[in-house]
C-alpha cells in the first residue's frame, strides 16, 4: 500500500523545494536582488562609521578613564590651570594636547597625543611593549625628554621599530620622532591604531603650543563608587569645574566632544543611509514580484493541494518558507558583499568625511558582529514583508474544483481612477513634504517626500504597462512586426507582476537619476564658485593626506618670510579655529580683508560686489558668515552675531552672507589683525598671494621654493592647479554617493532579469503554443525582448520624471537642510541620457537569456511540464 | 611580554646631567630666604609629622611632606616648554589613628608649572595641587592636604616654640664620605600645633605638637648605602632629639650617622655615630610587601645620659609610595621610655630595596 507523505512535507517539497531546484536562476537572481539591497545599506553605514570611527568613538577610546574635560577654543593657558588646584583633592588632573600631523610615509594623518607621561598612567592604561633598551623606569625618563610610543600596526604599516625614527608633518615642519616603544591596541579597530604618545612639554614645542594646552581632563580619584554614586561624582566634578574655569572655557565630558563630531557628519551619514536603503526596499519589490509569480504559477499546485486537505497555514507557511530561504540567503550574501562593498568605499567616506571634519586618523574597518547580523535580519524581514501579498493570493486560490486559469485583461477604468488619484496624492504629499522645515537637523520630512515620488513610479507602472499593451492591440499599430504587438500584448497579461518589475526598475532609475542631478548640480555649482573664488595667484599650504584633505597649519615663520619677501599688499595668510555660536561649534576663520578685498571674488547672497562689502567691513569692523552658518542660525546680514571665544562673547555686525560649500557646520571670517588678538598665532590654514601682476606667479612660486624649501614640507601652487585639486578634491569626496549610482543601475539589471525569467517561467504555456503552431525559435527570443525593452522604456520614463522631481528635492531641499548651502539644478544631461540608454539597453539585453531559455526548450517539454 | 606603563621609579633614577649643585661645608643660609626651594640642588623636601588629640579623646600622628626633585639640570633651551620636567614634585600624606591602630595614606606627583605644582625660592611656600606648606612673615607654619579618596583632610597651623635649628654643622649635614654626601638640614623640632582632621567623613579639632623639617642636596647618600633609620623625639622635659642612622647594605651605621639634641632653650649639641648605639627589640613583617620593620628599639646615648626605649604607637604605618618617589618605608608616630620619655616619628628606610645613590 503506497504511503502518502506527510502533508506540511508534501507542501514543502511541491511548493518550495522542487521548483527551486527546477529553475535555480530565478531564485539566485532574487537573492542576489536581495543582497544588493542589503549590501548596499550595510556598505554605506560600515564605511561612513570607519570613516567617523576614530573621531567619535576615538574621543573616549583615548580619553581613557577621564570623566571630565576643560577645553577652550585657541586653547586653555597654562597661567589659568592653577584654578583647578582646589579640584585636586577630588579629581586627578591632567593637560593633554591633541594634534593631528600628516605621516608623510603613510601619506595619511596620525593623532598626536601630548600627555603628562608622569601621571598619565593613571588615566590611560597602555600595554607597552618591552623594550630591553628601556628597562626599569628609563623608558619614562626618555619619554620625558623626545620620544613616542608608537602603535604596533602603525609601526608594521610603516615598517618601523623601536629604535627607530618616525618622521611626522607639525606645522609643516619634518619632525624626527625616536620610537622609544610600540604600544599594542587593546581592541581590533581601535582609535589607538593611528595614535602616538609622546609628552605634552616635546607637544607644545613641536606644534607650536607653549603656554598652551588643548584639554585638561579629570579623572575622579574614588574609584570604587556605585553606578549611581559615580555618576553623582561626575556631576558634582563637573559643577566645580565650571565654576574654577577661566571665562570662554567649556566643561564637558569626552563622550560630548565625540557627539558634537558625530553631529558634524550626522546629515552626511543620514542622507547616505537613507539612499541606500531605497535599494533595499528596490529589493524587497524584487521578492513581491518574484513570489507573486511563483504563486500564479503554481495555482495549480495550490488548488491540488489544498484539495489535499492542506490548510491556509500549511500554505502559507510554504510562502513564507520561500521568502525566508530568499531572506535569508540573500541577507547573508548582502553581508559579505556589503563587507567588500564598505572596503571599496571606505577611502571615499573617508575623504567625505575628511572634507567635513580635517584631520580625522584612518581606523580600520571593523563590522560588529551585531551588524552582521542585522545585516542577514534586514534581508529576512525584507522578504518576509515582500511576501504578504502573493501570500494574500496564495490563501484566495480555491480548490481544484474551482480552479479556473487566470485570462489577460485590461486594466479598469476604476482601477485607472485609483492609479490616478493615488499619483496625485503622492505628488500633493511630496510637494507639502518638501516644504515642511528640517527636524533636528535632519531632513526627515524633505527624503518623505522623496519617498512619495519614488513610490509614484511605483503607482504609475501598472497604468503605463497597460497603455503599452493596448497600443499592441490597436489598429493604429497593425504596422508594426506582429513579434512585437505579441510582446506587448503579453505585458498585459502578466501585468501585476510586470508592473512590480517596472516598478522596481523605475525606482533603480529615478535613483540613479536623482543622484546624478545631485551630484552634477553640486558640481556645477562648485566648479562656478570655485572659479569665481579662487583669484590668488599663488597658495602655499601644508602637504595633503591621501583624503586630500591638507592636515595641520603653517608655521609662522612661513607669513614671516612671505611678509619679508612680498610685502603685507599681497600676502593672505588664512586662519582657522573653533568658535562656538549659541553653544554650537563654528569655523572661525580670518584672513586679510586689505588684501582680499583688491581681487574679492567671493560672491554674496544679496549679489552685492564683493569689493563693496569688503571695504564696509573693513570701514564698520564687521564680519563675514557663509551661507551655512546664516541658514543654521537664521542671522542675516546687518544682525549681530555674538561669537564665544577665549577672552570671552565677541559681538560683530554682520557686513555680509557669502555663498560657501566648504564648512557646512558654519564660517564666520574676521579681520587677520582682529583675530590674532582673540587667538594666539598658532600658524594660519595657508597663505593666498594676490599678485599685481598674475604674470610673475611663477617667478613667485620659484622664490618661495627657494625660502622655504629644505624648511618646510609644503605645497606651493599655482591658480590653475590649485582649482584643478579643488575640484579633484570635490570628486573625491563624492565617491560614495556614485557608488550608490553604480548600486542603482546594478538593481535594475537584476530587477529586470528577475522579473523577465519570472515572466517567461509563467506564460512557457504559451511560447509552447506558438511553437506548436509553427513560431520559429527566433520569433519567441523577438517576443521576450520587445517585452524586455519595452518594460525598460517604461521604467525609464517614470524613472526619468520621477528621478528628477527627487533630485530637485535633493538639491534644492535635502542639501539646504543638511549642510544650509544652495545650489543651483543644474542636471548633467549627458549623465542622465547615459544612464536612459544604459538601462533600456540593460533591460533587453536581461531579456536575452530568459528569452533564450524559453526559446531553447522543446514545445511538448513545455506543453508538459506542469505539476 | 607585557609590561603596564609604570613611572614610579621615575624619582629614584639618576637625574640627568652633574651639573647640580652641592651642598659644601659651612652654607650661607639665610631665613626666611633658605625656606625656599633650591631648584639648583637636586633633591629637596618640607616635612612636618606631629601628634596630635581631639577633646573627644582621639589622637593622630600625621605626616606631610612634599618633595621635589631636579630631573634635568641647567637653564631652559629657547623655545623650550615650561612644562618639561625639569622639576618634579611629590607628597606625601598620611594620618595614623592612634586609637584605632589605623594608617590612612595618599600622595601626589607632578611636574613643576602650569600653576599646579611649585615652590617659592625666597619664603617657605611649597605646593602639589591642593597640598600647601607656607609660611607668611611672623605668622605659623600652614600645612593644608586632603584626598578624597583616603578620606582624609588636615589644615594644621604650626607655631614653632623654639629657634630653627640647623643641624650638623651650621647646617651642614654630612651624610656619607664622598664630596657631596651632604645636604643642608634644618628643623622646627617643637611647633604647638592646632588645626583640623577629617577623617572618613569626621572632623575633630585638634592640638598638639609637630616636627618641621626641611633639608636639600645632591647626592646626599653615598654607594653601599641600604637606608636609614631617622627618630624625632619631643621629650617631655621640653627637649628634642633627632638621631640618624645611615644602614650599610651589610648593616651596621655608617660613620656619618649622627643626631641633634636640642635643649630646653634651643641650644644645640651634635653627635656622632660613636656617641650612640641602637639595637633592634621587635619587628613587624609587612603583609602587603614582605619588609621586616624594626617598630621596637633600645637606644643609648651615654655622653647626654639617655638610656631609653623607642617603640611604635601604631606597628602598620608602611607607605608603598613607589607610585610617587619609588621608595617603600615606615614612618608613624612612637613613644619613648626610659631617660628620654616623650613622643615623636619614627622613619625606617630601606628595608625593601636599597636606597643608596638615589637621593
Amino acid at each position: 500500500m503506497p504511503r502518502f507523505p506527510h502533508v506540511p512535507a508534501l507542501v514543502l517539497r511541491a511548493f518550495v523545494i522542487r521548483p527551486v531546484l527546477r529553475r535555480p536562476w530565478r531564485f539566485i537572481i532574487t537573492v542576489i536582488g536581495v543582497a544588493v539591497g542589503v549590501a548596499s545599506i550595510l556598505a554605506t553605514w560600515l564605511s561612513s562609521r570607519a570613516a567617523v570611527a576614530s573621531m567619535r568613538e576615538g574621543a573616549v577610546e583615548i580619553a581613557g578613564r577621564a570623566r571630565v574635560e576643560v577645553t577652550q577654543p585657541g586653547g586653555l593657558l597654562e597661567s589659568e590651570l592653577y584654578r583647578f588646584r582646589p579640584l585636586a583633592d577630588r579629581a586627578l588632573i591632567a593637560p593633554v594636547i591633541e594634534e593631528f600631523a600628516l605621516a608623510p610615509k603613510l601619506k595619511d594623518t596620525i593623532r598626536v597625543l601630548g600627555v603628562d607621561v608622569l601621571l598619565d598612567r593613571k588615566i590611560r592604561e597602555l600595554d607597552v611593549i618591552f623594550n630591553p633598551l628601556y628597562a626599569a623606569g628609563n623608558l619614562e625618563r626618555a619619554l620625558a625628554g623626545a620620544g613616542a610610543l608608537v602603535p604596533e600596526p602603525l609601526a608594521r604599516e610603516l615598517n618601523l621599530e623601536a629604535g627607530g625614527i618616525l618622521t611626522i608633518h607639525a606645522r609643516s615642519k619634518p619632525v624626527e620622532i625616536p620610537i622609544l616603544a610600540l604600544l599594542r591596541p587593546r581592541s581590533v579597530a581601535s582609535a589607538w591604531n593611528r595614535t602616538i604618545v609622546i609628552d605634552i612639554a616635546y607637544a607644545q614645542e613641536i606644534f607650536g603650543r607653549i603656554g598652551r594646552i588643548d584639554r585638561l581632563e579629570l579623572l575622579p580619584r574614588i574609584d570604587n563608587l556605585s553606578i549611581e554614586d559615580a555618576g553623582l561624582e561626575i556631576t558634582n566634578l563637573e559643577s566645580r569645574a565650571r565654576e574654577a574655569a577661566p571665562p570662554g572655557a567649556r566643561v564637558g565630558r569626552p563622550n560630548e566632544r565625540a557627539e558634537q563630531a558625530d553631529r558634524m557628519v550626522q546629515a552626511l551619514q543620514f542622507n547616505l543611509t537613507a539612499l541606500s536603503g531605497i535599494s533595499l526596499i528596490v529589493g524587497s519589490m524584487l521578492v513581491a514580484t518574484t513570489l507573486a509569480t511563483s504563486v500564479v504559477q503554481r495555482r495549480s499546485i495550490i488548488a491540488l493541494l489544498r484539495s489535499l486537505g492542506a490548510s491556509n497555514l500549511q500554505i502559507a507557511t510554504a510562502v513564507f518558507f520561500e521568502a525566508s530561504a530568499i531572506g535569508l540567503l540573500g541577507g547573508a550574501l548582502g553581508v559579505v558583499a556589503g563587507v567588500a562593498g564598505a572596503r571599496a568605499s571606505l577611502a571615499g567616506a573617508r575623504t567625505t568625511v575628511a572634507s567635513m571634519v580635517p584631520g580625522v586618523p584612518a581606523t580600520e574597518l571593523y563590522i560588529p558582529w551585531w551588524a552582521a547580523a542585522c545585516g542577514v535580519a534586514l534581508g529576512l524581514f525584507n522578504s518576509s514583508v515582500a511576501a504578504i501579498l502573493p501570500l494574500r493570493e496564495a490563501m484566495r486560490t480555491p480548490p481544484l474544483q474551482g480552479l479556473r486559469r487566470e485570462r489577460p485583461a485590461f486594466l479598469s477604468k476604476k482601477a485607472w481612477l485609483l492609479a490616478s488619484a493615488s499619483l496625485v496624492s503622492l505628488c500633493i504629499a511630496s510637494y507639502l513634504l518638501a516644504l515642511a522645515p528640517a527636524l533636528g537637523g535632519l531632513p526627515y520630512a524633505a527624503l518623505a517626500s522623496s519617498f512619495a515620488l519614488l513610490v509614484a513610479v511605483v503607482v504609475v507602472a501598472s497604468p503605463a504597462l497597460d497603455a503599452a499593451a493596448r497600443l499592441g492591440v490597436s489598429r493604429r499599430f497593425i504596422t508594426f512586426p506582429m513579434i512585437a504587438r505579441a510582446g506587448l500584448a503579453a505585458l498585459s497579461a502578466g501585468r501585476s507582476r510586470a508592473a512590480w518589475a517596472a516598478g522596481a526598475v523605475g525606482m533603480a532609475v529615478a535613483l540613479a537619476i536623482s543622484i546624478t542631478t545631485m551630484v552634477g548640480s553640486f558640481r556645477e555649482t562648485v566648479f562656478d564658485f570655485v572659479n569665481q573664488t579662487i583669484r590668488s595667484d599663488v597658495w602655499i599650504r601644508p602637504r595633503t593626506a591621501s583624503t586630500g584633505v591638507h592636515v595641520g597649519r603653517l608655521d609662522p615663520e612661513i607669513v614671516n618670510i612671505a611678509l619679508r619677501e612680498f610685502g603685507g599688499d599681497v600676502v593672505d595668510p588664512f586662519h582657522e579655529t573653533t568658535a562656538f555660536v549659541r553653544g554650537e561649534p563654528i569655523s572661525l576663520c580670518a584672513g586679510e580683508y586689505r588684501v582680499v578685498q583688491r581681487a574679492a571674488g567671493l560672491p554674496f547672497v544679496d549679489g552685492r560686489d564683493p569689493k563693496r562689502v569688503f571695504a564696509d567691513a573693513i570701514v564698520n569692523n564687521s564680519i563675514m558668515i557663509n551661507e551655512p552658518l546664516s541658514n543654521r542660525f537664521g542671522i542675516r546680514a546687518g544682525d549681530t552675531i555674538e561669537i564665544a571665544v577665549p577672552s570671552g562673547i565677541l559681538r560683530k555686525r554682520v557686513e555680509g552672507v557669502f555663498y560657501d560649500y566648504s564648512r557646512s557646520q558654519g564660517m564666520a571670517v574676521l579681520d587677520r589683525a582682529e583675530f590674532l588678538q582673540l587667538y594666539p598665532d598658532d600658524g594660519p590654514r595657508e597663505v593666498a598671494f594676490f599678485l599685481n601682476n598674475a604674470v610673475e606667479a611663477p617667478a613667485v612660486r620659484s622664490k618661495l621654493i627657494e625660502l622655504l624649501g629644505g624648511k618646510f614640507e609644503v605645497d606651493i601652487l599655482l591658480n590653475r592647479e590649485l582649482r584643478g585639486q579643488a575640484m579633484e578634491a570635490f570628486d573625491r569626496s563624492f565617491e560614495i554617493t556614485k557608488a550608490l549610482e553604480i548600486v542603482s543601475r546594478i538593481v535594475a539589471i537584476v530587477a529586470v532579469l528577475t522579473v523577465l525569467f519570472a515572466l517567461v517561467d509563467e506564460r512557457r504555456h504559451d511560447f509552447a503554443l506558438v511553437r506548436a503552431l509553427g513560431g520559429s525559435k527566433l520569433q519567441v527570443i523577438g517576443m521576450v525582448f520587445t517585452e524586455g525593452i519595452c518594460l525598460g522604456i517604461i521604467s525609464v520614463i517614470g524613472g526619468f520624471v520621477f528621478g528628477l522631481l527627487v533630485g530637485v528635492v535633493l538639491v534644492k531641499v535635502i542639501n539646504l537642510q543638511s549642510f544650509g548651502w544652495t545650489m543651483r539644478l543644474l542636471p548633467p544631461w549627458t549623465n542622465i541620457l547615459s544612464i536612459a540608454c544604459s538601462v533600456t539597453f540593460v533591460c533587453g539585453a536581461a531579456a536575452l537569456p530568459p528569452a533564450w531559455f524559453a526559446a531553447r526548450r522543446a514545445p511538448r517539454e513545455l506543453l508538459q511540464d506542469d505539476v | 611580554m607585557f609590561k603596564k606603563i609604570a613611572l614610579m621609579s621615575l624619582l629614584t633614577i639618576a637625574a640627568r646631567g652633574d651639573d647640580w649643585k652641592i651642598v659644601k661645608p659651612s652654607p650661607d643660609l639665610s631665613y626666611p630666604r633658605d625656606h625656599g626651594a633650591h631648584f639648583d640642588h637636586r633633591t629637596e623636601w618640607w616635612y612636618v609629622t606631629g601628634e596630635v588629640a581631639a577633646a573627644t579623646g582621639e589622637s593622630f600622628g600625621y605626616q606631610f611632606t612634599i618633595f621635589r626633585r631636579g630631573m634635568i639640570a641647567g637653564e631652559s633651551r629657547p623655545g623650550e616648554s615650561a612644562l618639561r620636567p625639569r622639576q618634579v614634585f611629590a607628597g606625601h600624606f598620611a594620618i595614623t589613628d592612634i586609637k584605632n591602630s589605623k594608617f590612612t595614606f595618599a600622595e601626589r606627583l607632578r611636574r613643576r608649572g602650569a600653576g599646579l605644582a611649585d615652590a617659592a625660592e625666597g619664603s617657605m611656600h611649597a605646593f602639589l595641587e591642593n597640598w600647601e606648606i607656607i609660611k607668611n612673615d611672623g605668622g605659623p607654619i600652614r600645612v593644608a592636604a586632603s584626598d578624597a579618596a583616603a578620606g582624609a583632610m588636615i589644615q594644621m597651623d604650626l607655631d614653632p616654640a623654639k629657634a630653627l635649628v640647623a643641624h650638623g654643622s651650621g647646617g651642614y649635614s654630612k651624610k656619607g664620605p664622598e664630596v657631596g654626601n651632604a645636604s643642608v638640614y634644618v628643623s622646627f623640632t617643637r611647633c604647638a600645633t592646632k588645626g583640623i582632621i577629617n577623617l572618613n567623613g569626621r572632623e575633630f579639632s585638634v592640638k598638639g605638637e609637630s616636627w618641621f623639617d626641611h633639608e636639600f642636596g645632591t647626592s646626599q647618600l653615598g654607594k653601599g648605602v641600604a637606608g636609614w633609620d631617622w627618630f624625632g623625639l619631643r621629650m617631655d622635659d621640653g627637649r628634642e632629639l633627632m638621631i640618624y642612622g645611615i644602614r650599610k647594605v651589610g648593616g651596621g651605621y655608617i660613620a656619618e650617622s649622627g643626631g641633634t639634641l636640642v635643649d630646653r632653650n634651643g641650644a644645640t649639641r651634635v653627635f656622632t655615630k660613636n656617641d650612640f648605639s641602637m639595637e633592634v627589640l621587635e619587628t613587624w613583617k609587612s603583609s602587603k610587601t614582605g619588609a621586616s620593620y624594626p617598630i621596637r628599639w633600645r637606644v643609648s646615648l651615654p655622653s647626654e645620659k639617655l638610656n631609653f626605649e623607642v617603640r611604635a604607637k601604631v606597628k602598620d604605618c608602611e607607605l608603598d609610595s613607589r607610585g610617587t618617589t619609588g621608595v617603600v618605608y615606615w614612618e608613624g608616630p612612637v613613644q619613648s621610655s626610659g631617660d628620654a620619655r616623650g613622643s615623636g616619628f619614627m622613619e625606617l628606610t630601606g628595608y625593601v630595596e636599597s636606597l643608596g645613590g638615589k637621593f
